[in-house]
C-alpha cells in the first residue's frame, strides 16, 4: 500500500514549483534572465526588449526539468519516486497550461494589463506560451509532463547507491591527484599560493579599468565606494555589534566637508581635494563621537532607532533652509573639484576607479589588522556578552566608541571620494536608503568577510546598475531576493569564519603543560 | 580589604540599594545571602563598578574604588563573576579563558596560567576547542570562574555560582570555591542557597530590601532561629 500522503504532498510541491515560475514570469525573471545572458555570454535572446522564443523554450524546459528533479524523496523506493515525479508534473503542467490558457485569452481579446504588470507586454505573453497560440499550450503542458519525468528519472539514477559510490571514488581520485600535484610542488608554492592568487587578481584589477569602458569603470567605482562603506559599518555592526541605521551620516560628513571647501559655491574656500578629504574624515570621526557618547548605554533595537534618528536629522538638517546659505540646501552643491596628483588632475572615469581601488586596498589592510588584533578580540567579546565583557576588565565605552569612530572615519572618506567623483553631493544622497544598503549588503554578503562585503556590494549596486534597462521590478525581485537568501543562506553569501583568537602558541602551551607535569618544578598557583 | 560604606544605588526611581555597610578582610569567604531583588546582585555589580552609586563608597585596600570603571577596578585584582554563566557562548574555552586574561600582555604568562585552569578544571581540558555555548550548565560554571581567575584576582565576587545546577554539581562548585579561597582569594559570595553559602563562609550577611538586617559568623547564623525560618527552610 502506498503511503496516503503521497499524493497530497506530491501535488502541493507541483503546485507551489508552478505558482513559483508563474510569479517569476509575471516580475520579468524571464527579461532580467535574458538581459543577463546576452550581456555575458554575448548571445543574443532578445527581440527587442523581449526575450525569444528559443530562450522562453529553453526556460521552460530548464524550470520542468528541475521541478521534476526536486519531485521526488530521496529516500523513497524507484517506483513511488517515478509516481511523485508524474503526479508534481502533472500538477505543474497542469497549472502551467490553465496559466497560459489566460495568457491566451488576453491576448486574444487584446487586453492590455501592462499597467498593471509591465513585463507582460502582449508579446511576451506571446511567447511564454512560445508563439503557438492555442497549440502552444498543449507544447507547453507536454514539455513540463516529459521534461519533468525525465528530470525524476535522471535525479532516481543520480542518486543511486551506484551513481554514488563512482562519484565518490571519482572524488578520491581527483583528490589523490591534486596532492601528489600538490606534494610535487615547491613549499614555497605550497605555502604562498594564496598570495599568487592574490598577485593575479591585482593585475587584473590595474588592467581592467583601462579595457573597459566609461560605463563600466561608473559602475566598478559606485561598487567600489560601498564596499569601502561595508567595511567601515563592519566594524560597527560585524565586529562590535552596534547596529548602527545612520551611517549615511557619516557619508554626508564627508561628502559636504570635500563640497564646502572645494567648490566655487557656496564658499569658495577651494582648499583642494587632499586636505578638504581629511577634514571629512575627521568631520565624520568627530560625528561618531558626538553620536556615541550619548548612545554608549543602549543596545540592539533601541540603538538602530537612535542611528536611524541621527542619520534622518543630518539629512533633513542639509534640506533645510535654515542652511540654505551654508550648504545649499535641497539643491545640493555642484562643480565639486576632484583630486590631483603629481601634477595630474582626475579626469576620467578609470582615475577614480585606481583611486578607489587605492582606499580599498588600504581599507582591507587596516581592517584585517583590526579584527585580527587585541581590539579585535575585545570588540568580539563585547558582541558576545557585554556585561561579561566588561567583567573581564574590557573598557566597554572605550571599545564601542572606538568602533563608531573608525567605521565613521571609512565613511567620511568614501564620502568625500564619491562627491568629487560624482562632482555634486545633495542631501538625497545621503538617505535613509544608503544605510540601508550598505547594511544589506553585509547581510547579503556576509558580515565579517571581505570576499562577502566585495560580493555583497556588487549584488546590490553592481548588479542593479548592470539591469538598469529591467529595473521596473528591481525593488521586488530584490526584496525576494533578500527573503530567498535569508532562508538558503542565512549567513551571507561567503560569511567570514570567526577570527582565530587563540594567540597562544600551541607550543608554547605544550612546553609549558610538560614542565608543570615535571615533579622536580615546584608548582606555584599563578 | 574590603569596605563598603553607607551604599545607595538607583534604578531610575527604584532605590535598590538603602545604606549597605559592610565589610570584608582578606582571607574571608562573606557569603550575602538573601532572597530575590533583595539587592544582592546590585551590590556586586556597584562594587565592581558595572552599576553607579547614588551615595556612599565601596573602598578595596584602603583606596575609594567607586566611581572608578570596571576595568581599572579588574585591573586592581578585584574579579566579579556574573550571576548565569555568562561566558562567551561563540568563542571556544580556550578563546574564553584567554579574554579572561585580557589585561594580561605576557603571553607567557597566559598560557602558563591556562595551564593552571585545566589542572584545576581538567573537565574544560577536555572541552578545549568547544564553543563555550555547546558546554553544559555545570563545565559553563566552572568556566566562568576559570575565565575570573586568569587574571590571579585577590577578591572574587561570586553570584549565585550555584545558580540552577544539580545538587551534585553545586557541591562541587562550592569545594573549588573552598578551595580558591585556601590559595589565598578572598571571596565575597551570594547565594539564595544560603544553607551552602553558609557551610564555607566565614561570616555572612542577610541582605533584605536593600538593607542589610544581620550578620555575623556563619556558624552563628546557621543557627539564628530568623535565618532559619526565611532562608534554611525551617
Amino acid at each position: 500500500m502506498k503511503p496516503p500522503n503521497l499524493f497530497r504532498k506530491s501535488a502541493e510541491k507541483g503546485l507551489v514549483y508552478s505558482l513559483v515560475m508563474i510569479f517569476m514570469m509575471m516580475i520579468g525573471f524571464h527579461v532580467v534572465a535574458a538581459n543577463l545572458m546576452s550581456k555575458v555570454f554575448g548571445v543574443t535572446v532578445l527581440r527587442g526588449s523581449i526575450p525569444e522564443v528559443r530562450f522562453m523554450a529553453f526556460v521552460h524546459i530548464l524550470f520542468a526539468f528541475l521541478f521534476g528533479w526536486g519531485a521526488s524523496d530521496r529516500q523513497r523506493d524507484k517506483k513511488s519516486r517515478i509516481r511523485q515525479g508524474l503526479i508534481t508534473s502533472l500538477t505543474a503542467g497542469g497549472i502551467i497550461a490553465l496559466f497560459s490558457v489566460l495568457l491566451n485569452y488576453l491576448v486574444e481579446a487584446q487586453i492590455d494589463i501592462r499597467q498593471y504588470l509591465t513585463a507582460f507586454s502582449a508579446d511576451s505573453m506571446r511567447y511564454f506560451i512560445l508563439n503557438q497560440g492555442q497549440s502552444g499550450i498543449f507544447v507547453l503542458f507536454a514539455i513540463y509532463l516529459f521534461t519533468g519525468l525525465l528530470g525524476t528519472i535522471l535525479a532516481i539514477i543520480f542518486q543511486s547507491e551506484k551513481a554514488q559510490t563512482s562519484r565518490q571514488s571519482l572524488k578520491a581520485k581527483i583528490g589523490e591527484a591534486a596532492q601528489t600535484f600538490s606534494d610535487k610542488m615547491p613549499t614555497l608554492v605550497k605555502k604562498h599560493w594564496k598570495y599568487g592568487i592574490y598577485a593575479i587578481l591585482v593585475v587584473v584589477l590595474l588592467i581592467m579599468p583601462m579595457r573597459w569602458g566609461s560605463y563600466y569603470n561608473f559602475v566598478a567605482s559606485v561598487v567600489g565606494v560601498y564596499v569601502i562603506a561595508g567595511i567601515g559599518l563592519n566594524i560597527m555592526v560585524g565586529l562590535s555589534g552596534q547596529l548602527m541605521l545612520g551611517y549615511a551620516a557619516f557619508f554626508a560628513m564627508g561628502a559636504y566637508s570635500v563640497a564646502l571647501l572645494n567648490a566655487p559655491t557656496p564658499h569658495g574656500i577651494m582648499l583642494g581635494f587632499w586636505p578638504s578629504l581629511l577634514v571629512g574624515v575627521v568631520a565624520a570621526m568627530i560625528g561618531a563621537v558626538l553620536l556615541g557618547l550619548p548612545i554608549m548605554r543602549l543596545r540592539g533595537d533601541y540603538l538602530a532607532i537612535v542611528t536611524l534618528g541621527f542619520g534622518e536629522i543630518i539629512r533633513i538638517l542639509l534640506k533645510s533652509d535654515l542652511l540654505i546659505d551654508f550648504t545649499g540646501g535641497p539643491r545640493g552643491i555642484h562643480a565639486i573639484q576632484g583630486p590631483t596628483l603629481f601634477g595630474r588632475s582626475f579626469t576620467s572615469d578609470s582615475d577614480y576607479v585606481y583611486l578607489i581601488l587605492v582606499f580599498i586596498a588600504i581599507s582591507i589592510f587596516i581592517y584585517q589588522r583590526l579584527a585580527n588584533s587585541r581590539t579585535g578580540r575585545a570588540w568580539l567579546a563585547i558582541k558576545e556578552d557585554p556585561i561579561a565583557a566588561q567583567a573581564t576588565g574590557i573598557n566597554l565605552r572605550g571599545y564601542k566608541l572606538l568602533a563608531l569612530i573608525i567605521g565613521a572615519a571609512f565613511a567620511g572618506l568614501v564620502g568625500g571620494i564619491a562627491a568629487a567623483r560624482n562632482a555634486f553631493t545633495g542631501p538625497n544622497d545621503h538617505s535613509l536608503m544608503v544605510s540601508i544598503n550598505v547594511l544589506s549588503l553585509l547581510i547579503v554578503g556576509g558580515m565579517n568577510s571581505i570576499p562577502g562585503i566585495v560580493l555583497g556590494a556588487f549584488a546590490l549596486r553592481g548588479l542593479p546598475e548592470i539591469l538598469r534597462e529591467v529595473e521596473t521590478y528591481r525593488q521586488l525581485a530584490f526584496g525576494i531576493l533578500l527573503i530567498v537568501m535569508m532562508l538558503v543562506r542565512p549567513k551571507g553569501l561567503w560569511p567570514g569564519s570567526r577570527p582565530v583568537l587563540e594567540k597562544v602558541d600551541e607550543e608554547v602551551v605544550e612546553e609549558i603543560s610538560t614542565e608543570i607535569k615535571k615533579p622536580k618544578r615546584k608548582r606555584t598557583h599563578a | 580589604m574590603l569596605n563598603v560604606s553607607n551604599l545607595h544605588v538607583h534604578y531610575g526611581a527604584i532605590h535598590a540599594l538603602k545604606g549597605v555597610s559592610f565589610n570584608l578582610e582578606e582571607g574571608e569567604i562573606v557569603a550575602l545571602i538573601g532572597s530575590n531583588g533583595a539587592g544582592k546582585s546590585t551590590l556586586l555589580k556597584t562594587i565592581s563598578g558595572l552599576l553607579e552609586a547614588t551615595e556612599g563608597e565601596v573602598s578595596y585596600q584602603d583606596e575609594i574604588i567607586s566611581g572608578q570603571p570596571a576595568q581599572d577596578i579588574v585591573s586592581k585584582g578585584v574579579i566579579h563573576i556574573p550571576e548565569g554563566r555568562k561566558i562567551f557562548p561563540k568563542m571556544t574555552v580556550v578563546e574564553n579563558l584567554e579574554m579572561g586574561a585580557f589585561l594580561l600582555r605576557d603571553r607567557r604568562l597566559v598560557a602558563e596560567r591556562m595551564e593552571a585552569m585545566f589542572e584545576r578544571f581538567p573537565v574544560l581540558r577536555d572541552r578545549k576547542k568547544q564553543l563555550g555555548g555547546t558546554l553544559s550548565g555545570g563545565e559553563q560554571q566552572m568556566l566562568t570562574m576559570a575565565r575570573g581567575l586568569m587574571t590571579n584576582p585577590k577578591l572574587m565576587l561570586l553570584d549565585e555560582p550555584s545558580m540552577g545546577l544539580a545538587p551534585v554539581l553545586v557541591e562541587k562548585v562550592f569545594d573549588i570555591i573552598e578551595e580558591i579561597n585556601e590559595q589565598g582569594t578572598s571571596i565575597l559570595l551570594v547565594e539564595q542557597n544560603a544553607q551552602m553559602a553558609l557551610s564555607i563562609a566565614d561570616r555572612a550577611y542577610v541582605l533584605e530590601t536593600g538593607r542589610i538586617t544581620l550578620s555575623g559568623d556563619a556558624l552563628d547564623l546557621m543557627e539564628n532561629p530568623l535565618v532559619i525560618e526565611a532562608y534554611l527552610g525551617g
